[in-house]
């Protein structure tokens, strides 16, 4: 904590004495970032769990691409953008963000943009220490080709898995807990603009107002680390507020019990509960407000 | 004379357990479990399953599951079997879904449409088994 004050106590005699000069926010969140951060309350144990129950950005890629809705790279944070991310803080959220990026772009077969992405990550992953995860060539190499789409998923996929297990093995959990939040909200960013374009699908609205599940998670797993890190605290407190209209949603579920089959040696299960979203548009669109106007603040 | 023959017989435990635990390599495993997803399913996730020996009778994952997806778990071991490894699945209340462990034979793989988004909870427990070491991964399709 002492190291905090003694950091924000820089940055305020710096600018001190320079009075024309005011430290930009990538400034101070560049000092902010070298604070050493405590370890957090709660068991490293924990945090892995409930890291490890977080869905992939992949399952909403795949919604997007089986309901027939258009590749469309306008929802991707530009690849250019690397050397806009100057603290760990936001290389971490950027790395999480093209690597939902990456996963649109293999799900709809754009190898070519695949790669843009992939040389992106594999920079942000060489300054965070993890750039060990991505053997570039192999990678590049099943990009160039379209027949190789599965491996080059299952590629990618593995590494985000194993830099998340390696960065939680690592005691830096917080960057972890970064690259997945920078993650979940590009996903929830692209699935807001493609529902915002098509108002009538509401498959995409029950998508969005599903992630309260998900939104309750993360913002759990900040909550370890605002007293310690204070750009997640940062952070914490705009997607606490994007939570409490995520809580206006609700969520009945009726429990049936469920029945089985075996198809080839493997237990087919048929699930008889169902769910029954309770949400107006309102509330998707202040959700989509309030993701917009986070992601911009991510990625610029 | 009794302490030394005391720390020696620890040390010994303790460097047989450590064997046992190096024994267990649950990437090979999970390595070839991937491959066996049916085809159509993404791989998502892997999960270890190492039982440490049979010091731990149970090791446990969770993932939120989305509506409308349908998930397929899968167990891999040495061969076709799975060497008594059990596969349990709860929802979010901790309500059984599924096991692989069903009518008296036990299944490598479980396939669930999921009709209602939530926390589900994976767990593995060892029934007779030897080694009491697998791997497992999770794919989906829609």
């Amino acid at each position: 904590m002492k190291n905090i004050f003694l950091g924000l106590v820089v940055i305020v005699t710096i600018s001190a004495c320079d009075s024309k000069k005011k430290p930009s926010a990538d400034e101070i969140s560049g000092v902010l970032d070298s604070v050493k951060i405590e370890e957090p309350s709660i068991s490293e144990d924990v945090i892995s769990d409930i890291i490890q129950q977080i869905p992939s950005p992949l399952e909403i890629s795949t919604l997007l691409k089986e309901s027939d809705t258009k590749y469309d790279k306008s929802y991707l944070n530009d690849p250019e953008k690397i050397s806009d991310y100057n603290s760990n803080y936001k290389k971490a959220l950027a790395l999480g963000v093209y690597g939902t990026d990456l996963g649109y772009t293999n799900i709809y077969e754009q190898n070519q943009d695949a790669l843009f992405y992939l040389n992106s990550i594999k920079s942000l992953a060489d300054d965070l220490s993890i750039g060990q995860f991505f053997d570039i060539g192999t990678i590049k190499r099943l990009a160039t080709n379209s027949k190789n789409l599965d491996s080059l998923l299952l590629i990618t996929t593995k590494n985000f898995n194993n830099i998340n297990n390696y960065l939680q093995e690592q005691k830096r959990s917080n960057l972890s807990i970064l690259l997945l939040s920078g993650g979940w909200l590009e996903a929830l960013y692209i699935v807001s603009r493609v529902s915002e374009k098509n108002p009538d699908n509401e498959q995409l609205k029950e998508t969005i107002a599903e992630q309260k599940i998900i939104m309750d998670n993360v913002v759990l797993l900040m909550s370890f680390y605002v007293e310690s890190d204070p750009n997640i605290k940062q952070l914490s407190g705009k997607f606490t507020k994007l939570q409490e209209e995520f809580n206006k949603i609700e969520i009945k579920t009726v429990y049936r019990e469920p029945t089985y089959e075996v198809v080839d040696g493997m237990l087919v299960v048929k699930d008889n509960s169902t769910s029954e979203i309770i949400m107006d548009d309102e509330n998707i669109e202040s959700i989509r407000n309030q993701v917009y106007e986070i992601r911009e603040n991510i990625i610029n | 004379m009794k302490k030394l023959i005391f720390a020696l017989g620890i040390i010994l435990v303790t460097t047989s357990i450590s064997q046992s635990y190096a024994q267990c390599n649950t990437e090979k495993h999970i390595e070839a479990c991937i491959p066996k997803l049916q085809s159509g399913f993404t791989f998502l996730k892997s999960y270890n399953i190492d039982g440490q020996g049979g010091a731990k009778d149970k090791v446990e994952y969770s993932y939120v599951f989305t509506k409308g997806a349908t998930y397929q778990i899968m167990i891999c071991n040495d061969g076709e079997a799975t060497d008594g490894i059990v596969l349990t699945l709860y929802d979010s209340s901790r309500k059984k879904v599924a096991s692989t462990k069903y009518e008296g034979s036990t299944l490598s793989s479980i396939a669930f449409p999921c009709q209602v988004t939530g926390i589900y909870y994976i767990t593995f427990t060892f029934e007779g088994s030897t080694n009491h070491c697998g791997g497992s991964v999770l794919g989906f399709k829609r």
